[in-house]
């Protein structure tokens, strides 16, 4: 099927140069009239919810390899104690702030994918997430690999919501230039205010000010960045507005913004806002020092924000549909350092959760003693293997064309 | 259950702006940025700045008002009107001459303004938020009311790129933060060799990047890579050996702790903390460090990597890429290494360099850059003349713009750019605005545009000093249309000044 970006791409001639907003529209409008079908196509498709724990997470100290003792030798300051444990298995355990995921584990809705990272690996965050959002350690391929996957299934769906973004500005793994991401910090400031009351664009002060932006002409300076976030904030706002009238949380959220996102994705959900991949970060797990106390934070508020989503997805019988997927850029070097914490690291965990998931490990776990780059976990999976699975299994379309090679799947999401 | 898509939307109503994915497609014709200085996410920022079809982008800005405009801009936060038709009668080389030697400019008004702002830094725990506020409060203050708009453009660059965040360095060590604004301010335009070692024995810097607590035996490798990843080399020029044996040569780096009397608070306020080597905690063997060996100390280090090729490359494409646009091809930054060579690393030089050449006054470089939040704010207040001792931003308005200075989101500073503008920081800024200029829903007073008899008038000054009087005529139509429902002459500034701050043309700069 022809794709938006396709069709743009073919009739960009017919948009010359000098046109306003106003012309580019007949565009989209012949496209609609050519592919009706797409504008009538219900959204009940799978949805994608991806965490991303910025910072570089100590995965060793996240799901435990309590089995190994080598583990006891590397970290004898800020090791977790084996009776604080919440075993997994016989040779892995839970952070102990994770009893929510430990519950889900037990019930088999969790999957640790192990050994998570990439060739060569890269020791600068700035990097290393760079190369996680692309998709690609050389850094080629275009866009986000998110971008690239929402491109590929936009056919079916148009709308504001099908990617959204809690947080201030678009994030890199969904940055594409034919898809507008919503981002939503606050709901309550989601939308236009006069003297602090909420307003709609229809206030004559607010109509005046859009006005002007459909006035801005799309081939001056950031014409486009600017056309296409009024457009999408404009449009989001609305539907926001209408689901958060009807969606009541299920449960009480924690009191963390961490988890306050979670709760505005999952009305985005409930209310059938047509989101297909969602995005949160959750920071601060650059744990050089005093990790013991900021890292138990970490994992208190990713475990209950995470639970809380799931129990409220659940109530609201959504829990088939939305696959929770969490990363960060590098895991922790094994051996600890003189204060407190670790320094960068390599391989990582990544944790797949929901009613879908084939609960269990994937991946092996990287040997604690046969280490490379002085002292760090050789990886064992590839994060496109990771990354392959979900966007075939889960959200339904080749990877091969968005990740540039055929990467083996893991059995997390069965296959089709 | 209302299932609206973007384009049905689109086809049921007026929502001329909807054409987003058509729209995108024109921006086939970007231009891809360059430059391996600049740490920031480069394919963001240049993806949708320009197209290459609308016109020449290396055709000089041809107004005068306009260059003037654009160089107060960017080398300060704008200009009121007197200022830019004064700078429009200047060459470039005197304009750059009146901004970049401005040591002897009589700052003696903001220094009483300051004072009698009474601005109280002294904190204890639990105090972070109050912290922050007084301290943004203090440094806008500067940055709005200062006779010398470069030294305090040049203290944000380098708080954006030798970064510390005050929620790291912790309340009540705060001050520390103050400390390393000074220190930024001091050393300002002068040589990057001797700004990267005194930032390296900063102690708000060894706290933020555990410097402080890096030992002989187990070297903390924090500071060692964001020194040359961050700060003076870029990725990819340096080993992961470079790295241990630099994070070697600054083991033992401490400041003085402060007195314990019992009394933390004061112990805290009467702090003074003085740079000092533990010998027992640093290393003196010998390092190889980018192919030399010896006994290294952390100046060493920073002599070594200043004497990189790339290290020159680096500084001169970050500060081009600050000042003019994300697009320096070689040739220019050669230009600007040369400078480096040549004033011995000497910021001022290379700044003076950028800001009389044409890549700077370039058609590429106007409004090349989204304006950030604090450019937003206090680009008002100046050229407006507000008289505020900036209390909005207490607002969640002013936070979900998502720009806190003294707080950056992380050790590489704000990514700048098309980052700045989203759905979310898009409302945050009319929401702002809105707060700002109808404060309790009192419309405050704007100087610059008080004077003006009709709404015609009003919004032609206001387009003038704000956005260049570079807009398109429906534009002005619009606004003045708006202006004239609304008879209460200060209500009525208040209301133009919003229109003319959230409109597109402002969102640059």
């Amino acid at each position: 099927m022809l794709s938006r970006r396709d069709f743009v791409k073919g009739g960009v001639a017919l948009v010359s140069i000098g046109t306003t907003a106003n012309s580019l529209l007949k565009g989209t409008l012949a496209f609609a009239a050519q592919n009706p079908q797409d504008l009538a196509t219900p959204n009940n498709g799978k949805i994608l919810v991806l965490v991303q724990l910025a910072g570089g997470n100590d995965g060793l100290n996240t799901v435990i390899p309590r089995g190994d003792s080598t583990y006891r030798s590397v970290r004898k300051a800020i090791g977790v104690a084996e009776a604080d444990i919440l075993p997994l298995d016989q040779t892995y355990g839970l952070h102990p702030k994770l009893a929510g995921l430990k519950g889900l584990w037990d019930s088999g809705k969790l999957a640790v994918v192990r050994g998570v990272g990439y060739p060569n690996q890269n020791y600068s965050h700035f990097k290393s997430m760079a190369i996680w959002q692309a998709g690609d350690p050389d850094l080629k391929l275009q866009d986000g690999w998110l971008g690239r996957t929402l491109e590929k299934m936009e056919s079916q769906s148009h709308d504001p919501f099908f990617g959204f973004n809690i947080g201030a500005s678009t994030p890199p793994e969904m940055r594409i230039d034919s898809i507008s991401i919503p981002s939503v910090q606050n709901q309550e400031d989601y939308g236009f205010k006069v003297g602090g009351q909420t307003v709609t664009p229809s206030d004559p002060r607010v109509g005046t000010l859009m006005k002007l932006y459909e006035q801005y002409p799309s081939q001056s300076p950031y014409g486009v960045l600017l056309e296409t976030t009024v457009e999408s904030a404009t449009s989001s706002a609305k539907q926001l507005a209408a689901a958060a009238v009807t969606y009541k949380p299920a449960v009480a959220y924690p009191k963390s913004s961490f988890a306050a996102g979670l709760s505005v994705l999952s009305e985005a959900i409930v209310g059938n806002l047509g989101m297909r991949v969602g995005h949160i970060t959750l920071g601060g797990f650059d744990t050089h020092s005093k990790e013991v106390a900021d890292h138990t934070n970490l994992m208190e508020t990713l475990d209950q924000g995470l639970t809380a989503f799931y129990k409220d997805l659940a109530a609201h019988g959504r829990a088939d549909d939305v696959l929770v997927l969490t990363w960060s850029e590098f895991g922790r070097r094994v051996q600890e350092n003189a204060n407190g914490g670790t320094d960068h690291g390599s391989a990582s965990i990544m944790f797949a959760l929901g009613n879908t998931v084939q609960k269990g490990f994937y991946g092996d776990q990287p040997s604690l003693s046969k280490l490379i780059d002085n002292g760090n976990l050789s990886f064992t999976t590839d994060f496109r293997s990771v990354y392959a699975t979900v966007i075939e299994r889960w959200l339904g379309v080749a990877s091969e064309p968005l990740l540039g090679k055929r990467w083996d799947q893991l059995g997390f999401i069965p296959a089709a | 259950m209302e299932r609206t898509t973007t384009r049905r939307a689109l086809l049921a109503g007026t929502a001329t702006l909807a054409a987003a994915g058509a729209a995108a497609a024109i921006v086939g014709v970007v231009e891809q940025s360059g430059g391996g200085g600049s740490k920031k996410d480069e394919s963001a920022k240049g993806a949708v700045a320009t197209t290459k079809a609308v016109k020449n982008l290396d055709a000089p800005i041809d107004d005068p008002k306009r260059r003037a405009a654009h160089l107060l801009r960017r080398a300060g936060f704008g200009g009121t009107q007197a200022e830019i038709d004064a700078f429009a009668k200047l060459s470039r080389e005197d304009a750059a001459d009146r901004l970049v030697n401005y040591e002897t400019i009589d700052n003696s008004a903001l220094d009483a303004r300051l004072l009698k702002g009474g601005f109280d830094f002294t904190y204890s725990q639990n105090q972070l938020v109050r912290a922050i506020f007084n301290m943004q409060r203090w440094w806008l203050t500067r940055m709005a009311y200062t006779a010398r708009p470069l030294e305090e453009r040049m203290t944000l660059i380098w708080h954006g790129l030798l970064t510390s965040q005050v929620s790291k360095v912790g309340v009540p060590f705060s001050k520390l933060m103050l400390a390393q604004n000074e220190l930024f301010r001091t050393n300002a335009l002068g040589k990057y060799d001797s700004l990267v070692k005194a930032v390296s024995r900063d102690p708000a810097m060894l706290y933020y990047l555990d410097n402080i607590e890096s030992t002989k035996a187990h070297p903390n490798e924090n500071y060692a890579r964001e020194l040359m990843e961050l700060f003076t080399l870029g990725e990819g020029h340096y080993t992961e050996q470079d790295i241990r044996e630099s994070a070697r040569s600054f083991t033992g780096w401490r400041v003085t702790p402060p007195t314990r009397t019992g009394d933390n608070e004061r112990d805290i306020a009467t702090w003074n903390p003085v740079f000092f080597v533990q010998p027992a905690q640093h290393d003196t063997g010998a390092k190889t460090f980018m192919g030399k060996t010896g006994n290294f100390n952390g100046d060493d280090i920073v002599d070594i990597i200043m004497e990189q090729p790339q290290a020159g490359r680096f500084l001169c494409t970050r500060l081009f890429t600050e000042f003019a646009n994300y697009n320096p091809d070689k040739k220019t930054i050669d230009k600007l290494v040369a400078v480096w060579e040549s004033s011995g690393h000497r910021v001022k030089d290379i700044v003076r360099a950028i800001l009389v050449s044409d890549e700077f006054y370039s058609e590429r470089s106007y409004r090349g850059f989204v304006r950030s939040p604090v450019e937003l704010l206090v680009g008002a207040v100046r050229a407006l003349q507000i008289e505020t001792d900036f209390t909005p931003i207490a607002t969640q308005e002013f936070r979900t713009m998502d720009q806190t200075l003294f707080e950056p989101p992380n050790v590489a500073g704000w990514p700048g750019g098309s980052v700045w503008l989203s759905s979310s920081t898009f409302y945050a800024r009319a929401n702002f605005l809105d707060t700002f200029l109808f404060r309790r829903n009192r419309p405050i007073e704007l100087p610059a545009l008080a004077g003006a008899p009709t709404p015609q008038t009003m919004a032609d000054v206001a387009l003038k000093v704000l956005v260049d009087d570079n807009v398109a005529a429906d534009a002005r139509k619009s606004i003045t249309e708006y202006a004239g429902t609304v008879t209460n002459p200060t209500e009525r500034a208040a209301a133009v000044a919003y229109l003319v701050l959230a409109s597109p043309e402002y969102q640059l700069i």
